[in-house]
């Protein structure tokens, strides 16, 4: 009769720590099974001489966690033996995993970073920013206290944003439907996406279209239903996509443009002269400019009586015909 | 804390340690804004975690070590030994970006009128991270007046001046003590003591006008003023609204839900409630959302989103 020694719990993180520490021990790596056999939160459930199926796959979801926070964990292939999946070796190459020496963070620099984190609370990027500052809380510099108490705030509302931002990172192809203003059904597109950026206030998917290559913008308020992983990865692109998006999305906030009369005194008049590259024309009118016309339409809707818009007529008309909507509707 | 963040944690907290002699675990605390427990539960973990090392058993020699009676009887932490961990670990790609594109975010703050200051945090969260930091971006903007006034008048300690549109439409030149600067996306606002209303108040920076910093003092000083977490603070004055809002725009209302409202869904729209102060935010909310979102009840509110795109149309004819 065999002893079957009682199950010592091992909380998660202890076996992670003890990983991540024994493979940053090792210079030339260690196999699979030394791993199992050695580290603390494996060897108390290793059977040395049996079947280890439900440790192994333990293991690759804890190698994929581990990968997930950043941690450079390598895999090298035996050199004698290459092909041969019970002879790779894992490490942990110190260079690749420490911050490197010369970077260092002065208390204002750690000041601003802390804001920086504080604009996210909600979504994928807290958790992202939360474990940012626990590193840069590592190196013991305290920040300063700014003159004013600033609480920032970017929202990711859009449901679609942490699985696309996921998807970015691991250069995922993706699948979603996405519907046009102005079409009745929405259509199913499969794009590389390439980069996330908020302009004026709204996230946009800046992704290449399969098939053509073609870089397209989408908005992610108008992404329906989920997005899927298809599965499918591709190179990482070159150059700075986001950047790039930027760029694009001002090229066409500075092409469209607009003539509204507003009602002197009104929130209309405070508000949309300090709109971003407002300018009061001779007679008294504002030019603005807009990135998305129904969006743009939607917005100036809600100044009612406040605003008239003198052109383009399609703004002009968009503008009307939704005030005519909802006074139909509140009738 | 999940798994992932105690696992950061552990390994952000040994080269803390291992830079300081001694430290109270308070301190520690302080510094990692998190409660002492947590920090005596950590360093415990790390004082039995080790390598298995040569003999692959995790003799001492190949283990982290704390002087115990300084930690048990004194609060104080002083590492022994140590194995495996020398500095701190890189950001990974997505921790470097969500903080890239937050300071991109606030670089309307006058604390960011030297560009060069993010560039160069820029690029080292992206030298210090474990690779190439991911592609998400938003839009910087030039620093604003009116936010370097109130930072000069915060400094200074003394009042700001503006006019002041309220919503429902009336113009009021407010001398306010400025507390904290809040934003959400694109929208900045002020939270200050306002001393026409004698009450904390929130104000929307692009509804204010020709503001001076004044000569007066301020009274009342960020440290003595408690302010409510959230930026829309619910009142017993506040009405309420019964709406339908299509399903995938309920999100954009979600500020106006109240916790608990009732709700339901059906063909794709939801109906529920929405607390607003005053109608004449609400019709500019509702109009703003055409063909989306309708007031149901009561027949007050309705009447005054009608009559407002009723006026607004009547401009076209």
């Amino acid at each position: 009769m065999v002893l079957v020694p009682p199950e010592i719990r091992i909380p998660v993180e202890e076996r992670l720590f003890s990983l991540v520490l024994a493979l940053l021990a090792t210079e030339n790596g260690l196999t699979k099974t030394e791993i199992l056999s050695t580290v603390q939160g494996y060897r108390q459930a290793f059977n040395h001489s049996g079947e280890n199926a439900n440790l192994e796959r333990k293991f690759e979801r804890d190698k994929d966690d581990i990968r997930e926070l950043g941690v450079p964990l390598e895999t090298v292939q035996s050199p004698g033996d290459p092909g041969n999946n019970q002879n790779l070796r894992y490490r942990i190459p110190r260079g690749a995993y420490e911050l490197p020496a010369e970077i260092s963070f002065s208390a204002e620099e750690t000041t601003l970073l802390n804001l920086a984190a504080m604009v996210w609370r909600e979504g994928s990027l807290s958790a992202e920013s939360r474990r940012a500052m626990l590193k840069l809380r590592s190196l013991g510099v305290a920040a300063d206290e700014p003159v004013i108490g600033y609480a920032p705030r970017l929202r990711v509302r859009d449901a679609a944003f942490d699985p696309l931002n996921a998807a970015l990172g691991r250069h995922e192809r993706v699948r979603f439907a996405y519907l046009k203003p102005g079409e009745a059904e929405s259509r199913v597109r499969e794009v590389d996406p390439h980069a996330l950026v908020q302009h004026q206030g709204r996230w946009h998917l800046y992704a290449a279209e399969v098939g053509t290559g073609v870089m397209k913008t989408y908005l992610l308020r108008r992404i329906v239903g989920k997005v899927q992983s298809t599965g499918a990865t591709f190179d990482p692109p070159t150059g700075d996509p986001s950047a790039d998006s930027l760029r694009e999305l001002e090229e066409v906030w500075n092409g469209n443009s607009a003539i509204v009369e507003v009602e002197p005194g009104s929130d209309a008049a405070t508000r949309l002269t300090k709109r971003r590259g407002t300018v009061v024309t001779d007679d008294g009118a504002l030019e603005l400019h807009y990135s998305d016309a129904n969006i743009f339409a939607d917005e100036l809707a809600g100044f009612g009586p406040e605003v008239l818009v003198i052109s383009p007529q399609t703004l002009r008309d968009a503008v009307r015909s939704r005030l005519e909507t909802t006074a139909a509707d509140h009738g | 804390m999940q798994a992932g963040d105690k696992l950061t944690f552990l390994l952000s907290l040994v080269p803390y340690l291992i830079e300081r002699d001694r430290v109270s675990v308070t301190e520690v605390a302080d510094h990692f804004g998190v409660a002492p427990q947590q920090i005596r539960d950590a360093v415990s973990l790390i004082a039995v975690s080790g390598v298995p090392g040569e003999t692959t058993t995790y003799q001492s020699e190949d283990l982290f070590d704390i002087a115990w009676d300084d930690f048990l009887d004194n609060d104080q932490i002083v590492l022994t030994n140590q194995v495996a961990i020398d500095d701190s670990p890189r950001f990974s790609a997505r921790e470097a970006s969500a903080l890239i594109a937050g300071l991109q975010y606030l670089s309307a703050l006058p604390e960011n009128a030297d560009r060069s200051a993010i560039a160069s945090l820029t690029s080292k969260l992206s030298l210090g991270a474990s690779a190439v930091p991911s592609q998400v971006a938003v839009e910087g903007s030039e620093t604003d007046a009116t936010l370097a006034l109130i930072r000069e008048s915060v400094a200074s300690g003394v009042q700001l001046r503006f006019d002041y549109l309220g919503s429902r439409g009336e113009s009021e030149s407010r001398s306010v003590d400025p507390l904290r600067v809040e934003s959400v996306d694109a929208d900045w606002y002020l939270r200050g003591w306002c001393h026409l209303r004698e009450a904390v108040r929130t104000f929307r920076l692009d509804r204010m006008s020709n503001p001076v910093v004044t000569t007066l003092p301020i009274s009342h000083h960020a440290a003595d003023v408690t302010l409510p977490d959230t930026l829309f603070e619910p009142s017993a004055d506040d009405l309420v609204v019964t709406i339908d809002v299509a399903s995938a725009a309920e999100p954009l209302l979600a500020d106006y839900i109240p916790d608990g409202a009732q709700r339901s869904e059906h063909d794709g729209r939801v109906r529920t409630t929405v607390r607003v102060s005053h109608y004449h935010g609400l019709k500019r909310l509702i109009t703003s959302m055409p063909g989306v979102a309708t007031v149901i009840e009561p027949a007050e509110a309705r009447a005054a989103v009608a009559h407002w795109a009723a006026e607004g149309a009547a401009r076209y004819r």
